[in-house]
């Protein structure tokens, strides 16, 4: 084995897994201890198709749900997400930085190569797995949650072979096409498209079966964690990741690897061809040069549009009719559920549409859209240009550094806006078209605390990127700190003990004054948009007074 | 380009130093450059040229010293001084996704405004292809792109990191001609370099950096006046190395068989005559150092006295 590919693959990628278990233990810990404060048997007198939507059983307890709702869903995302990263950049990776020659230059295949590549793939999925099925055991005792009726170790397998499968997938485009971009892309969209059609095409009878088109369906539609291990759907998960390894060993050999180039795009294309030269040129190439703020949002246009674009249609227009078509006896049982369950499903009352948006589109996803696109920017915009060793001749010029924070501080202010606006815009036309008659001010209202929520973290990874001129450490610590201050928010909404604690918390100023039904409170943008503010100030200061790096 | 302070000192480094941690980067550097003067700055790889040139820009901050830039604070004027400044950054880095004419069109507009017949006119000189994106081009073209943005400007003070590397020899002769013209013109040029015989080409004077620290400032004809001849003997019978090393001025004696060579700065006619004393001489050739073995030299005595 290529020992050293191996331990390198294991060098690069242990700091951000061990991050991302380490958050995850602390929500497993944070999870068992709000819920068994929670009084949980208004579950077993609530309507079983509720329990079905939500995906909690009616016999659930605070062991349960935690590691139902905190291991099985945000663990298992968490997870495939750091796979996902690691697959699409395994050999996509190495060609980009123009590493792959050197690396081909000794006596080894490209085979081992990709496989000593996803054998640290499976060594870090397989530890972190381990390390939070032990987690899970140890936090229960501890604070003496019961879980004796739980199988851990079936949804850990499930989770295990999850993990791979979308690893796998990233690996198998990665190595097919060389394009890390594509990778990411098309293994992301599978992961969002499956979670979300896991969760919502049971909810419509005549769509039911269709839910088994989707990978997520292996992994929790049998719910492992109560049911057990079911070895025909991990048959499939397995099945489906042997064969992506099979593509990606295939795709890495026939191929012409790619040098440290850059592939040719459609406007290259126009650039070049005598008819539309002068157009383009002056769209893609001299405009998007004019000055820094533009350049940066050049770079970032493509995470930009599908990011939109996903807002726009599927969390939004589509969400309006979709909810139309949820039956009305479904609905009306949500009427007389008590505040303490909706709090506990997101904050959202199913059976008004603001409520359904808000579980939907607003609750997770919305914030985490803009956060894509800020948090990309914020910590790309100055370690970015540090690690790619751009800095040196950008500072040659007769500009500040500030003037550099600031020029990319606005294209992410820009892009935030761009993304809470094509929400806005999809969801007031979902709402039109299925005629749900929301208040449009109100879904205005609520976006701009989406927009400037995402921007205040996006400063937190500009901030990061500014004092530390690591990308890594600007993107990992800024999720990290959303993902546990977002699960921290939903917790605290549930406990009277800890409703003073909830005003510390960024995501309190987004939806928790309930905008969509309630509208904007000033006050509440005022402190998101001053926080973010407040960050990009000290990241100018910071940025200031730093040596600059030379290297990545 | 805006005219620039009548001082005769363009570029004046005071007591430069930089500790990174408890490694030197560049301890008590000292030496100033003259207006119209080509300044080659000499080391190994990892001696402190990359550092010393990045406290010039401001890209990092002294640990102690000072430096100006046409009588400007390197720090606290740094932007004002980067209007007058041209920089090659070692180890160039440009943006992959555009084309040569956008990265130059970038930083054309960072600094309001160039002289497209002249980036034109200097395109042609370097054979460079800006058409192409800077991320398909060959390390040499691109640093083609890198000479061009530094020299666009017509700059006042041309400061440049190992600006030639990648460049094949007939560019090369080209980026000189180009650097000498600069300094015609009563600009200042700092070179940075390893390749010691390009900086003979251009430059007037030397600095000769190592471990951090300057081991002397002085000018390429000095250096080459105390420099030491390779010389090389061919005898009509086997030699002894102990009687060629004991003439003065000898150094680096080595001998296989009749074939003696040594480097020496010392009286020829007493080398001859020890020579003669029990061989005949068949053949003897000697050579001017050039750069490279004063720098060795340079190097050898620093290890002496270390």
């Amino acid at each position: 084995m290529l020992t050293n590919v191996f331990t390198k693959t294991l060098r690069d990628r242990w700091l951000g897994w061990t991050i991302a278990v380490v958050c995850l233990m602390l929500l497993i810990l944070y999870g068992m201890a709000v819920y068994r404060q929670i009084d949980l048997s208004i579950l077993t007198s609530m309507p079983e198709a509720y329990v079905a939507l939500i995906g909690i059983r009616e016999d659930v307890d605070a062991g349960g749900l935690a590691v139902q709702a905190i291991h099985g869903l945000y663990g298992a995302i968490t997870l495939a997400a750091m796979a996902l990263a690691l697959g699409a950049s395994s050999i996509a990776g190495e060609e980009r930085d123009g590493t792959m020659g050197i690396l081909l230059g000794n006596p080894k295949g490209r085979t081992y190569v990709l496989v000593s590549k996803a054998g640290a793939m499976v060594l870090l999925a397989a530890l972190s797995v381990l390390i939070l099925w032990g987690a899970v055991y140890g936090i229960a005792a501890m604070l003496g949650v019961e879980i004796g009726g739980l199988d851990v170790e079936a949804l850990s397998l499930h989770m295990f072979v999850n993990v791979l499968f979308y690893g796998l997938l990233a690996m198998a485009v990665s190595a097919w096409t060389g394009n890390r971009g594509a990778a990411a892309g098309v293994t992301t969209a599978v992961l969002v498209l499956s979670f979300f059609a896991v969760g919502l095409l049971p909810l419509i009878e005549d769509l039911k079966e269709l839910v088994k088109a989707f990978p997520w369906y292996y992994f929790d539609g049998s719910e492992p964690v109560y049911n057990g291990i079911n070895w025909g759907h991990l048959g499939v998960l397995l099945a489906g990741a042997a064969i992506f390894g099979a593509i990606a060993v295939i795709g890495v050999n026939r191929r012409d690897l790619k040098g440290q180039s850059v592939g040719v795009t459609l406007i290259d294309r126009l650039r070049g061809n005598p008819l539309t030269r002068k157009v383009i040129g002056q769209l893609a190439g001299s405009a998007r040069v004019s000055s820094i703020w533009l350049k940066a949002a050049s770079e970032y246009q493509g995470l930009l549009l599908v990011t939109a674009a996903v807002m726009f249609l599927m969390m939004g227009v589509m969400m309006g009719p979709f909810y139309k078509a949820i039956p009305e006896e479904t609905l009306t049982a949500f009427e007389s559920l008590p505040e303490a369950l909706i709090a506990l499903a997101g904050g959202g009352d199913i059976s008004t549409p603001e409520g359904w948006y808000q579980i939907e589109t607003f609750g997770l996803m919305a914030p985490v859209s803009v956060m894509v696109v800020t948090i990309a920017i914020g910590a790309g915009a100055l370690a970015g240009e540090e690690s790619r060793r751009t800095i040196g001749l950008l500072l040659a010029n007769p500009v500040r550094r500030s003037r550099i924070v600031l020029e990319k501080s606005w294209t992410m202010t820009l892009y935030a806006f761009a993304v809470g606006f094509a929400t806005f815009a999809g969801v007031a036309l979902g709402s039109l078209l299925a005629d749900l008659g929301m208040d449009i001010g109100n879904i205005a209202a609520t976006c701009l605390l989406q927009t400037l929520l995402g921007l205040a973290f996006g400063a937190l990874a500009l901030i990061l990127s500014a004092g530390t001129g690591r990308t890594r450490i600007a993107v990992f610590v800024t999720i990290g700190a959303a993902l546990v201050l977002h699960l921290v928010n939903g917790f605290a909404a549930l406990n009277e003990s800890m409703a003073d604690m909830v005003q510390w918390l960024p995501f309190y100023y987004y939806l928790g004054n309930d905008p969509l039904n309630n509208g904007l409170d000033w006050s509440h943008a005022a402190l998101l948009a001053g926080l973010a503010v407040v960050l990009i100030a000290l990241s100018v200061l910071l940025f200031e007074r730093r040596d600059l790096r030379q290297t990545g | 380009m805006a005219s620039v302070s009548s001082a005769e000192s363009v570029i004046e480094v005071d007591r430069l130093t930089k500790h990174y941690g408890a490694v030197v980067g560049a301890q008590d550097l000292l030496f100033t450059v003259q207006r119209g003067e080509v300044f080659g700055f000499l080391g190994p790889n990892g001696a402190g040229k990359t550092t010393t040139i990045r406290m010039l820009l401001d890209e990092i901050r002294p640990t102690a010293g000072r430096a100006a830039i046409l009588g400007l604070d390197t720090h606290a004027k740094s932007v004002e001084i980067r209007r007058h400044l041209g920089y090659i950054p070692g180890d160039l880095a440009l943006y992959p996704n555009l084309t040569g004419r956008d990265t130059l069109t970038y930083f054309a507009n960072l600094r309001g405004g160039v002289d497209w017949s002249y980036v034109n006119e200097l395109a042609e000189r370097l054979d460079a292809d800006l058409s192409r994106k800077v991320g398909n081009l060959s390390s040499g073209n691109r640093q083609k792109v890198g000479v061009i943005q530094a020299f666009m400007n017509r700059p006042d003070v041309l400061i440049m990191d190992e600006p030639s590397s990648g460049l094949d020899p007939l560019i090369q002769r080209e980026f000189q001609n180009m650097v000498r013209e600069v300094a015609a013109d009563g600009r200042t040029v700092f070179l940075s370099s390893h390749t010691l015989s390009e900086v003979q080409r251009v430059a007037g004077r030397v600095g000769i950096i190592r471990q951090g620290r300057l081991v002397t400032v002085e000018s390429v004809a000095d250096l080459r006046s105390k420099a030491m001849r390779q010389v090389e003997l061919e005898l009509d019978s086997p030699a002894e190395a102990a009687l060629f090393a004991a003439v003065p001025g000898a150094r680096e004696v080595t001998v296989e068989h009749n074939h003696v060579r040594l480097s020496f700065d010392g009286d020829m006619g007493v080398l001859l005559q020890a020579a003669t004393g029990l061989h005949t001489i068949v053949d003897i050739t000697t050579n001017e150092a050039d750069l490279e073995e004063i720098f060795l030299t340079y190097y050898h005595d620093e290890e002496v006295t270390d």
